[in-house]
């Protein structure tokens, strides 16, 4: 107790130190006349101020959530007016299931020849939008916004989802001068907590006993000040994974007033017990009578156990569409996903779980997170929003997803490939499965071609697709007709003309995509004085460096291992000899992350090159950014520099 | 007559095979979709009641016509919908799926809009196989006459039509008024009887997009629908022509609107009393307008036609394109300037108002200036425009103008091919690594003027990105300094960019290569197109200079200098000429107007040719070599 009276006499120390004042309607001149936000002079707009309390009441007789919202935001330029606009979700359907929003006051604060001037928001310019059935939002924009004003509001959003615990969101896409949020969770509830992003905070926990309930309240806050603003950067897959935040999630309710226990997620067992047993989740691999007809029939056909692996993803993905939706548990129940031909993830790959099953092999439920929810690192059921299936078998285990129309065995599509998924199963333990797919994403040129003495170029090209890329390929291109992928192929390699061209394997999913064609190409080298001068790698050149900033803060997401091969034999005309060749290259980077080889030899009035490109790891971390860099910097170099050859019939 | 509608009906779906294997080979080809047929019947009862019935079934083949697999229809206060069924058949023509009225989702239709009353009934089907058919029917019953469903029978590209039925029915009372174009090429059955007329369009086969083609809807046959007595949002209307309807817009719409406070027009006034032409009065207004107000979007019941208090906008700051045209109009009528309320369709693609067409049309509004040397035109959400610039939204089209004494149409702004400039002045600094030192200035204008004009309030970082692939032609740059400048008095966008670039001249050997032309280098090239079948369009016209100092590494001499290049066609002009200051100093110039034209499908050979020409001399290399010392 002596500790928490130290906290709150601290605190009190701390705000008395402050010259500004934070109470609703004292902006001062001093913010007002502020040009720029002194720690980020391009900063468009600012949080002054951005204060939430939570805590749980009795509203009418019912427990509701309460959140109080203050807010006090600068506008500096004309690009930051967007954040005058105030969009509040509320959910729900009917009085007493409905969140609602009340106690309304904003106001806009502008100087005017030196004098505060107020403009305060009315009731009527308070819209509320019945966006759909169970979402009403609730939309407001400021008066009076000019560069300069000061914008203040504050609202009280009464919930009955009490155990609903938004995030707190530390940082923000503009900084934060003063952030001030405190949750008092009521103590039935015990809550899991999970910090995630970069930019760190402190956590103040403390108790205090709530005057409606006589029972001890979980005090968080997290006070935090000049919180700088997210800002993003390319090839990070979600920016919003990196933001400081703290999450909640109820992990048991213990409130024996109401006669009420139940634990949620206090371990990663627990979990994966309370999976088991859901209605929506456990119990609907066990209902299997509308698949029997079917399983009659797979069940006489295949013998082996990767037979029956590939019979059933494919059957599965048959049968059940993927409607676009994720979720952790089934959205219809696996019997009315097969009759209605559609469902989410869950009800897809439980599908698939009890077909295996009933096949006789092992198979398990894989709970994960996709890559734009972000990484589960402790136990959380939040944090889970995807199923994908484990088949374990005499070669190891065997990943499968057949809510993606063209994965393999151990291929998933980049979406479920994230970190590890939790194996939900009857064991004592938990096992996990590791998502980040050591299956290489590969492409492979085969590129062999003549150049004639007026620098015309044909040739035979043949490329390769496989894994990752190949699934990508099918997605993209498989809608096209023959006519469009010829001529989106030409426009991307530099206007080529293709002919004969051959596309195989596209709609056997098990094999490699093959594109097959001969091209030509008019004036495909430079001729400068009487020397000519061209790529040898032509249109598989890679000639932009995507790594373009200094430095950077977040990894680099490739996704899956991956390799780009580029085999070339080229016959130069007859009367010109080589005058020079670019040099030969190997190069490896630091922890085996990859390696770049390029290779050039001639043979007669051949030349032959061999170029590799490999990336071992899917995600690479930041501090290798430099490196990365440099890698490609070199692959470009290489890739675009000449070979140089002169005409005999001109040598002096 | 209402038994003799709905006896078709039913015929209609009797008669239907939905096995797709029934459909004739012609249409299936290069079809993401077919409408296997569309029955669309108006019943005008009355000058506030109007009836639509639909019955659509479409077959669809794959993802890429996705977006028609969804039943959408659009509904507000004003409207009762009814008798909404629909089914999925698949490719055998077996029913697989019926789908009720309680199936579709309600939601609102805002969009980017703060808030509007519109909403939309939703349901999206997801299929586990192609093709598959979907067939659907609903009846609307809405009060407003103002807008009359028009017949598109092909709604977009690789969509063939198998058939299309549309009838419109009036009473005796009522005139309609029709605009049917794009007929010439296709069979269209036109029946007219008295109080109703009807179109029907079968087994049309399905075009395939080209690109640098006319906007679809410019060549498919399609025919609009007015009456001359109307109801909008429940204020009744009758118009026989502009003029006519004009008035009425501008008495029940516009009018009430222009109340704005007596302390602003003198503030007004007295900002503008040191001068007495109206052009710099009006410039005066537009920049009080732009340093004033911010572009937020509310649309309620007649709020959707009819723009927001002056009042109102003075005292919130804020407003849509009605309520920002009209809030200016009104604080130029304080200050003595003539102006008038604009009704256009704002998009890149050039859209008139029909002028042959009278009805409610547009999409967005501005404000016309008329002035001695002929009009002005305003765009009053923007806050970064210069004065009357109007730029490629709302550029070169017939606009309707309305004043107190009726609507006239009228064409809005064209800009010269030479107006739409983009000049790069500056130099690059070679050194004996191949790295170079650039220093640049560049400056947009007319319909170029919007290029960058978002990086203006921009990050650093975000600003470093964004020029980093703006000269994606250039690797391992490093930006040193960059300053952006709106000089909207002038018309002008300013940015000037000081960078570093490792590796630009590559060095092989003895020799250092590298091409000259380092900031405007053309990749594009329009792709192949065997058997083109649509004319090329080319909408706006731009005129670019480039005229760069070029300094060389002092250990290297120059080896070759590729030679100047002209070439000049119907869609323009490009030279490229690089001059020997000294022997470490050269200077070259790009300059290429491309024009603005139309030209018959015959040509386009030729325009890949021109764009392929100016691509390989876009890359013309200089080489140097190792001086002997």
């Amino acid at each position: 107790m002596k500790k928490i009276l130290l906290v709150i006499l601290a605190m009190a120390f701390i705000k008395i130190g402050y010259s500004q004042d934070y109470k609703f309607g004292k902006v001062s001149k001093k913010e007002l006349e502020e040009q720029f936000y002194p720690l980020d002079s391009l900063a468009n707009a600012a949080y002054l101020y951005k204060k939430r309390r939570r805590y749980v009441r009795l509203e009418a007789r019912q427990l509701k959530l309460i959140t109080n919202v203050h807010v006090r935001l600068k506008v500096y330029k004309k690009e930051g007016f967007n954040w005058s606009t105030i969009n509040i979700n509320l959910l729900g359907q009917g009085a007493h299931t409905s969140e609602n929003a009340y106690k309304f006051k904003a106001a806009t604060y502008n100087l005017v020849n030196g004098v505060v001037e107020k403009t305060k928001l009315d009731k009527k310019d308070i819209f509320l939008e019945q966006k759909s059935d169970f979402l009403k939002v609730k939309k407001f924009t400021m008066p009076n916004v000019k560069e300069g004003s000061v914008l203040e509001w504050t609202y009280e959003i009464q919930s009955p989802y009490i155990s609903n615990m938004d995030d707190i969101l530390v940082q923000h896409k503009i900084p934060v001068k003063k952030l001030e949020e405190k949750v008092e969770l009521l103590g039935w509830f015990n809550f899991n907590k999970r910090q995630k992003g970069y930019y760190p905070f402190k956590i103040h926990q403390s108790t205090k006993t709530n005057p409606s309930f006589q029972i001890a309240n979980q005090v968080i806050e997290v006070l935090e000040e000049n919180i700088p603003a997210l800002k993003s950067e390319p090839y990070v897959n979600n920016m919003s994974n990196y933001a400081a935040a703290l999450q909640f999630e109820v992990a048991s309710i213990q409130a024996p007033d109401i006669n009420m226990f139940q634990n949620f997620a206090t371990s990663w067992e627990e979990i994966a017990k309370n999976a088991l047993k859901s209605p929506s989740f456990g119990e609907q691999l066990n209902n299997t009578e509308h698949l029997e007809d079917d399983l009659k029939k797979l069940k006489l056909e295949l013998t082996t156990t990767s037979a029956k692996i590939i019979a059933a993803l494919e059957y599965v993905k048959s049968k059940i569409k993927w409607n676009g939706n994720f979720g952790q548990y089934c959205e219809k129940g696996i019997k009315k996903a097969f009759t209605e031909g559609a469902g989410n993830v869950a009800d897809i790959n439980l599908t698939l779980v009890a077909v295996l099953r009933e096949l006789g092999l092992t198979a398990y439920p894989v709970l994960t997170s996709t890559r734009s929810n972000g990484i589960p690192l402790v136990p959380t059921v939040k944090g889970f929003n995807y199923v994908v299936v484990v088949v374990n078998t005499i070669e190891g285990k065997v990943l499968l997803d057949a809510s993606e129309k063209y994965s393999l065995p151990n291929v998933l599509p980049l979406r479920a490939l994230n970190w590890k998924g939790t194996i939900v199963s009857n064991n004592t333990n938990v096992d996990f499965v590791d998502l980040t797919s050591p299956i290489i994403s590969n492409v492979e040129y085969n590129i062999n071609y003549k150049i004639d003495e007026k620098g015309f170029i044909e040739g035979m090209n043949r490329k390769k697709y496989e894994n990752l890329k190949a699934i990508n390929y099918r997605n993209e291109k498989s809608n096209l007709d023959e006519n469009e992928l010829i001529s989106t192929i030409e426009q991307d390699y530099n206007d080529i003309k293709i002919l004969d061209f051959r596309l195989l394997n596209l709609d056997k999913i098990s094999l490699p995509i093959i594109e097959m064609y001969k091209f030509e190409k008019e004036e495909g080298v430079e001729f400068i004085g009487d020397k000519m001068y061209f790529t040898p790698m032509l249109f598989a050149a890679i000639n932009e460096n995507p790594f373009k900033l200094e430095e950077r803060e977040y990894p680099i997401d490739f996704g899956t291992p991956w390799q780009k091969k580029i085999t070339s034999i080229i016959e130069i005309p007859k009367d010109y000899k080589i005058e020079s060749l670019p040099e030969d290259i190997a190069v490896g980077m630091r922890e085996e992350l990859g390696e770049f080889i390029y290779s050039i030899k001639t043979d007669g009035n051949k030349i032959i090159l061999q170029a590799l490109i490999k990336i071992n790891k899917g995600l690479v971390t930041a501090n290798f950014y430099q490196e990365i860099k440099s890698f490609y910097k070199m692959i470009v170099d290489k890739s675009t520099e000449k070979i140089i050859l002169t005409n005999k019939q001109h040598i002096r | 007559m209402v038994a003799l509608l709905l006896y078709s009906t039913v015929a209609y779906t009797q008669d239907y095979n939905f096995d797709t294997s029934k459909i004739p080979e012609k249409l299936v080809k290069n079809a993401n979709s077919i409408i296997r047929f569309e029955n669309v019947a108006i019943d005008i009862k009355s000058q506030k009641e109007m009836i639509i019935k639909i019955e659509k079934a479409i077959t669809i083949y794959n993802k890429l016509a996705s977006n028609y697999e969804d039943i959408i229809i659009f509904h507000d206060k004003g409207t009762v919908i009814k008798s909404v069924k629909a089914y999925v058949y698949n490719s055998e023509g077996k029913e697989i799926k019926k789908i009720k009225k309680s199936d579709l989702n309600d939601y609102s239709a805002s969009g980017t809009n703060l808030y509007t009353d519109n909403r939309v009934l939703y349901y999206n089907y997801v299929p586990t196989t192609y093709p598959f058919t979907i067939h659907y029917s609903y009846e609307i019953k809405t009060s407003n006459t103002a807008f009359i469903n028009p017949w598109l029978p092909i709604e977009s590209y690789r969509q063939s039509v198998q058939k299309s039925v549309y009838s419109l029915k009036y009473p005796s009372n009522i005139n309609i008024r029709k605009s049917e174009r794009n007929f010439t090429n296709y069979n269209i059955e036109v029946a007219k009887e008295t109080n109703k007329i009807s179109y029907k369009l079968e087994n049309i086969a399905a075009v395939e997009l080209e690109p640098y083609a006319p906007p679809f809807k410019n060549f498919m046959p399609n025919v609009k629908f007015g009456v001359n007595k109307f109801n909008l949002e429940g204020i009744n209307g009758e118009a026989n022509n502009w003029e006519e309807f004009g008035k009425w817009y501008y008495e029940n719409l516009l009018q009430s609107t222009f109340d704005l406070p007596e302390v602003t027009k003198q503030e007004v006034k007295n900002l503008t009393e040191n001068t007495n032409s109206p052009i710099e009065k009006a410039k005066i207004i537009y920049n009080y307008v732009q340093d004033k107000v911010r572009y937020i979007s509310v649309q309620v019941g007649i709020g959707g036609f009819k723009p927001m208090l002056a009042s109102e906008v003075d005292d919130l700051s804020y407003g849509d394109c009605k309520a920002l045209s009209n809030y200016t109009k009104t604080l130029l009528d304080a200050v003595g300037v003539e102006s008038n309320y604009t009704v256009i369709y704002g998009g890149p693609e050039k859209r008139n108002i029909d002028n042959e067409f009278l009805s409610v049309q547009g999409n967005h509004v501005i404000l016309n200036i008329p002035t001695k040397k002929g009009d002005l035109w305003l765009e009053c959400t923007s806050q970064k425009t210069p004065f009357a610039d109007i730029g490629g939204f709302t550029d070169d089209r017939d606009a309707l103008v309305i004043t107190p004494e009726g609507g006239k149409i009228k064409h809005t702004r064209i800009y010269k091919d030479s107006e739409n400039y983009k000049k790069i002045s500056g130099k690059y600094v070679l050194n004996n690594e191949g790295s170079i030192k650039a220093d640049i200035n560049m400056i947009s204008s007319g319909t170029q003027f919007v290029n960058h004009l978002s990086y203006e309030g921009k990050t650093e970082k975000e600003l470093d990105k964004l020029y980093k692939e703006f000269w994606s032609n250039i690797n391992n740059v490093t930006i040193e300094n960059i300053a952006i400048r709106n000089n909207k008095k002038i018309g002008e966008f300013e940015e000037s960019v000081k960078f570093g670039a490792e590796n630009y001249g590559v060095i092989t050997g003895e020799r250092m290569i590298f091409p000259i032309n380092a900031f405007n280098v053309t990749n594009n090239i329009p792709k192949r197109i065997n058997n083109r079948k649509m004319p090329i369009e080319v909408a706006r016209g731009f005129l670019n200079i480039d005229e760069v100092e070029v300094e060389l590494p002092i250990n290297y001499e120059i080896e070759t200098i590729s030679n100047d290049y002209e070439i000049e066609c119907e869609f323009g002009i490009y030279k490229l000429s690089i001059e020997k200051l000294s022997e470490s100093k050269l200077k070259y110039k790009r300059e290429f107007l491309f024009k603005n034209g139309l030209y018959p499908k015959e040509y386009y050979d030729e325009y890949r040719e021109f764009w392929r020409k100016i691509a390989k001399n876009d890359k013309s290399k200089i080489v140097l070599i190792k001086k002997n010392i």
